[in-house]
Parts: C-alpha cells; sequence; structure tokens
C-alpha cells in the first residue's frame, strides 16, 4: 500500500498540452477516481502513473519514493485494461502465475499464490479454462487477479466497464468495489462515467482539458461543485444555470435573470459574497431540487419537452440560453406548451461568477 | 398438401438450376485440375515420349505398369536431387525466416528513414527471378563485385570460382534465394507483429517481464499461426526453386547444385522420358499437396478465429 502525490505535473505531446500542472494527492488504501470526458487528460495522468509516459515535468510520488526513471515493470503497479488485455492464448492458472513465473519463482511458490488468488476471486474452478473464451465479469477477475498476485501497492483502474453493457454495469460496479475492499488498495480509477466514479469512489477528481476541477467526495462534488463546468458535468442531467445580475430588493439579495424576473432571494451566506460581485454571475440549482409552485413565486417558464424516463420524469422548461430541466415524481401533469411555475429549494442554490466560472463560497 | 408439395419440390429445382448454371465453370476446373492430372498419371504408367511417333493418348500400347516408379525407387540421381534439394530448403527457410523476423522486430517500432528502407526492402522480392538469376551469375563471377569486395575487405586479391567449385556454387544459389525471399518471410512476419495486442505485450511489461520474455511468452505464441503459414508458403516454394538457380549454374557444376525442378527439367527437354517425368512429377505433387493441406488448415483457422 502506497500514497501516490502529483507534483506539478505537466505532459506535453509535441505542441500539444494533455496535462496541465496536475497537483493531487492520493492517501493510503484510497479508492481515487479521475473523472472527465473525452480528452481531459485523465488517462494520460494513468499511464505517467504507471509509467508508460514520461511527465514533460513535475514529480510523481509513491509514498516518499521519487518515480522518475523507474521503468513500468518495476513501478509495483498492478494496471487494469479497458478491455483487460488477458493473455487469450494461455489459460487462466497461466495468466494469474504469469507474473510471479518471469520473475524467476519457485515453482512451489507460485502455485501456492495461484491458488490463493484463485480462491479469493472464486476462479479455482476456471483455472484450468482457456482465457479466450471466458465471459467479461470473469476476464475482470482474472485482470484483477493477475495484477493482485504481484501485491502491487496501487492499482490502476483503466475505464474497466466501458466495455460492458448496461445491465451488466451495476453487477460489475458491486464486485468491483467489494474487490476493492478485501484487497484494500490505493486504487485510481479512471472512467468517464459518473455513476462509476460517484458509487465506487472515496473521492473524484474531476478533470477537464488537463486541468484538474476539483477533488472531494461524491457528495461534495455533487452538491458543492467548484465551477460551472463541474456543475454541468456531474449530475444526470446537470446542474441548471442561468446567467443574471445581481440586485437589491427589499426582500434581500435577489439575481435579476432578465426576462425571466428576478429570484427568490439568495440565503445570506452566499448573498455576502454575491454582493460583492460587479459583473454577471450563474444561479445554478439541481434538476432534482426544484418543486412546482402553484401561482407562488418563482421562475415562470414554457414546457418545451417532457421526458418520461419510467421512476421520474424530466421536464425542459424553456429554450436556448434560459432554459432549464426539472426532475419530477413520474405521475406529473405538466405537458408541452403548458407554462410551469418553478423553484429551486434555497438550500440547494449555487451562484457562480459568470466570467471565472468559480462558484461563489459562504464568506 | 398443395403447399407441402410445392415446399418439396422447390429446392430440388433450385439445386438443379444451381447445377446447370455451374456446371460452365466445373467443366473448366475439370479440364484445368482434373483432367491434366488424370493424363499425367495415365502417361507415368507407360514409356510413353515424344519421340514415340505416337500421340499420348495411344500411350496405352507403351503400357509399362508401374515400371517408372520402381525406376523412381532405384533412381540415385533423383534421390541425390531430392537430398540436395532438402538441404537447399533446410538452409535457406530458417534463414529467412530468422532474417524476416529480426527485421520484422526491428520495422515494428519507428526510426527514421523507416518508409525508404521499407521499400528498399522489398524491391528484391520483387525482381523477376530469373533477372535476379543473371545477377547473382555476374556477382560470382570470378572477378565479379563478391570477389572484388573479399579482396578489398581482406588485402590479398581473391579471385574464388564460386559457381565452378560444387560447395561454393551450392552457397552462392542459396544466397540468392536468400536474398530474393527474405523480403516476403519479413512481410508477412511483419503483418503478423503488428497484429499483437499491444495492450498485452504492456500488460505483460508492467508484471516484470524483460523483452526476451515478452517475445517468448506473447508475441510468438500470438504469432505461432501465422509463422506456421509462412513457413508453409516458403517450403512449398523453395522444394520447387529452380529459375534463379537454373541461370546462376544451370544445375552445375557437374549435378552439384541439381535440385528435383532442374532434374525433371533436364529429363524433360533433353532426356524426353515423359513417362518418367510424369511419375516424379506426381510422387513430388503428393508430398507437396499433404504439406499444401497442412498450410490450408492453418489458413481456415485463422479466418475462423478472425471472424
Amino acid at each position: 500500500m502506497s500514497t501516490i502525490h502529483l507534483q506539478n505535473l505537466v505532459k506535453k505531446f509535441g505542441d500539444f498540452t494533455a496535462l496541465k500542472t496536475m497537483d493531487l494527492a492520493i492517501a493510503d488504501g484510497e479508492f481515487m477516481a479521475l473523472l472527465g470526458p473525452s480528452g481531459c487528460g485523465k488517462s494520460t495522468t494513468m499511464n505517467m502513473i504507471a509509467g508508460m509516459e514520461e511527465p514533460t515535468s513535475g514529480k510523481i510520488l509513491f509514498g516518499e519514493r521519487d518515480m522518475a526513471g523507474v521503468p513500468m515493470g518495476r513501478r509495483g503497479v498492478g494496471f487494469v485494461f479497458q478491455n483487460y488485455a488477458i493473455f487469450t492464448h494461455m489459460s487462466v492458472r497461466q495468466n494469474l502465475a504469469y507474473g510471479p513465473k518471469m520473475r524467476g519463482a519457485p515453482k512451489a511458490e507460485i502455485d501456492r499464490r495461484v491458488g490463493a488468488i484463485a480462491e479469493m476471486l472464486q476462479l479455482t474452478p476456471l483455472l484450468d479454462r482457456q482465457a479466450d473464451r471466458l465471459s467479461v465479469n470473469i476476464l475482470q477477475r482474472v485482470a484483477i487477479g493477475r495484477s493482485a498476485i504481484m501485491e502491487p501497492a496501487i492499482f490502476l483502474l483503466d475505464e474497466p466497464l466501458s466495455n460492458v453493457d448496461a445491465a451488466f454495469r451495476a453487477v460489475m460496479r458491486t464486485e468491483l468495489k467489494h474487490l476493492q475492499r478485501q484487497f484494500r488498495q490505493t486504487m485510481v480509477y479512471v472512467t468517464h462515467d459518473q455513476l462509476e466514479a460517484m458509487t465506487m469512489a472515496d473521492r473524484i477528481a474531476v478533470m477537464d482539458h488537463g486541468v484538474l476541477q476539483q477533488v472531494g467526495t461524491p457528495l461534495e462534488v455533487y452538491n458543492n461543485p467548484a465551477n460551472v463546468f463541474v456543475a454541468r458535468f456531474i449530475g444526470a442531467p446537470g446542474m441548471n444555470l442561468l446567467k443574471g445580475r445581481p440586485a437589491e430588493s427589499d426582500r434581500g439579495l435577489v439575481i435579476d435573470l432578465g426576462p425571466l424576473g428576478a429570484t427568490p432571494p439568495l440565503p445570506v451566506e452566499i448573498a455576502d459574497a454575491a454582493r460583492r460581485m460587479r459583473g454577471e454571475v450563474f444561479y445554478g440549482f439541481r434538476p432534482e431540487q426544484v418543486r412546482l409552485t402553484e401561482g407562488g413565486r418563482g421562475l415562470s417558464m414554457p414546457v418545451s419537452f417532457v421526458e418520461r424516463i419510467g421512476a421520474r420524469t424530466i421536464v425542459h422548461l424553456g429554450e436556448g440560453e434560459i432554459a432549464v430541466k426539472a426532475v419530477f415524481d413520474n405521475d406529473v401533469g405538466l405537458a408541452i406548451g403548458q407554462t410551469a411555475v418553478v423553484a429551486p429549494a434555497a438550500e440547494a442554490v449555487r451562484v457562480f461568477d459568470a466570467a471565472s466560472g468559480l462558484a461563489l463560497r459562504a464568506g | 398438401m398443395q403447399a407441402s408439395k410445392a415446399a418439396s419440390v422447390l429446392p430440388d429445382e433450385g439445386a438443379r438450376l444451381g447445377f446447370r448454371l455451374t456446371l460452365p465453370a466445373q467443366i473448366l476446373v475439370l479440364f484445368i485440375a482434373v483432367f491434366p492430372l488424370l493424363m499425367q498419371l495415365y502417361i507415368s504408367l507407360t514409356d510413353w515420349s515424344p519421340l514415340s511417333g505416337t500421340g499420348w493418348w495411344n500411350a496405352w500400347s507403351m503400357w509399362n505398369s508401374f515400371a517408372n516408379y520402381t525406376d523412381l525407387a532405384a533412381d540415385a540421381r533423383f534421390w541425390s536431387a531430392l537430398k540436395r534439394t532438402a538441404i537447399v530448403m533446410i538452409v535457406c527457410v530458417p534463414a529467412e525466416f530468422l532474417l524476416g523476423l529480426a527485421l520484422a522486430t526491428l520495422f515494428a517500432d519507428e526510426f527514421p528513414g523507416k518508409r525508404i528502407f521499407y521499400s528498399i526492402l522489398l524491391m528484391p522480392m520483387m525482381v523477376v527471378p530469373a533477372v535476379a538469376g543473371y545477377m547473382f551469375f555476374m556477382l560470382f563471377q570470378s572477378g565479379g563485385p563478391v570477389n572484388d569486395i573479399l579482396s578489398a575487405m581482406s588485402g590479398v586479391p581473391v579471385t574464388i570460382a564460386w559457381l565452378s567449385d560444387p560447395t561454393l556454387a551450392l552457397i552462392a544459389v542459396m544466397v540468392a534465394d536468400i536474398w530474393q525471399w527474405t523480403p516476403l518471410m519479413f512481410l508477412i512476419l511483419l503483418a503478423g507483429l503488428v497484429g499483437v495486442p499491444e495492450d498485452q505485450i504492456k500488460a505483460a511489461t508492467l508484471l516484470g517481464a524483460n523483452p526476451w520474455q515478452r517475445f517468448v511468452t506473447i508475441v510468438l505464441p500470438k504469432m505461432k499461426t501465422i509463422i506456421i503459414i509462412a513457413l508453409a508458403i516458403r517450403v512449398i516454394e523453395n522444394f520447387k526453386i529452380f529459375d534463379t538457380l537454373y541461370i546462376m549454374t544451370g544445375g552445375g557444376p557437374g549435378v552439384a547444385t541439381e535440385t528435383i525442378s532442374v532434374y525433371i527439367y533436364k529429363l524433360t527437354t533433353q532426356d524426353l522420358i515423359w513417362g518418367y517425368v510424369a511419375a516424379i512429377a506426381l510422387a513430388i505433387l503428393i508430398v507437396l499437396s499433404i504439406a499444401a493441406v497442412f498450410a490450408m488448415k492453418r489458413m481456415a483457422r485463422v479466418r475462423e478465429v478472425a471472424a
């Protein structure tokens, strides 16, 4: 087990900067998800941790040890590839035994370690199966077992669930989380799927365009996005953001949303920060934290689309720049063309500086 | 009732129509493949020759049962030609394979000028074998470039008569074959090498395998099928080695470089004993067919895996 420290990590490919000064501390035994859209630099970061690529500048420390120049075979890193990269020409046993065998471990010891790891991963009855005819969840277990047998200090997983169909993904997620608890190893998990990150990770590092946007527990990232990107990226659908200007009213500070009128007064903590703002801001709230107000105060908007997804119904309100999504119970009585008056829960309101994109924090 | 009757008639109709449609092609195949084979078998059981003054269809009047085949078993020149062919094969095919594999490994990575070297490397394969024969005939003359280079390197004038010495002539012929056909081996093996999944190689590296271990445990097993195909192609082709060799040495000096093909060629054009030639050719065809079937089976498995 080991901590990982990334310090001022930069990676350039020619003129293209894949990663701009990344700083990240991953605790011992922590499950850290690197989350972001494709091209955000998450896989590059992972490859540098594994030693497949050398950083252009900056440091990678495992514990106290600087990894610069340490080749990938000597880093004590277990890597689970996107497609598992199982050696298909070998049996499950040969796959599991590969690492120790290459390092010249004695036969008796290899047998003992393979036996132990197979027992732990419930692969014992499959040991003599050829690896090219295994189902995907078994492939995942073989891939993890093959790395785990080396007792790596760190486990890296590169989108291991992206080739699995949606129905099966939930099963695999549970299994993976269970395995992590068993091994209690530091794990770094690269994914573009927020559901995977949310359900499995202890903390999530959200990345975009080679820049680390926010690091926090799943709930922190969801509840208090650090900036507009994270607000939009996390959540399905993402956070609603409406552009406006802070304005004083007799009830307290509100945001003037132009044609939509003024918002309900901001909670006092944010109001103080918003008061100091000169330019435009984004008024943000989660679609799940919206309620219909019958004739009350709120944002009056036309219904443009109704998406019924079973358990709940997503109602699209407004169009273009001035659009909001709201998640209601599945029997909500709204239809296209009607006007709905909606209000976000006061504690759910977040305000962002429109110029910098950063969230305004209380205090 | 009617419906079931129609259903039982239709496939039959279809089969009959299909047969009629493919009939021309079938007859063509019959004339290209089956007919010459039967003709060869027929002639191989006779003493017929183009000088016998009668058409091949009358060869039955010179029927000799299996005399050609019993002669073949006792023909020392045939057996030594076969042995020589085998020696050429045992030297050339592994040499071409190892050189091709080494070059393919080199070309799997990037290096400056790769594309130019790649084109140059493939050129020998494009040269007409007869032309290659003349090239090597010139190169190995006693006053030729090979001796010139050896002279320059050793500092003593070298005048080896390569093509007049029984052993050296065989070596020269093998050098020409290796020069011309290593590129094919290289090309096939490179295709195989590029097809080895990169992430499996990375996975092996992360598990601590060194380059040699990776090559032996991942790359070679993944290339197994393609290696077998490449070897089978070259074994079959090499067994038939003729044009380059015939132009360089004509099978000589004496019979020192006489391979099976050269021997058959001489029997056909000089001795004109075609009944015997047919017997030899048929015997060789059977041996080669066994090798070909083996190779085809492998290829079918590759397609299966790819599908």
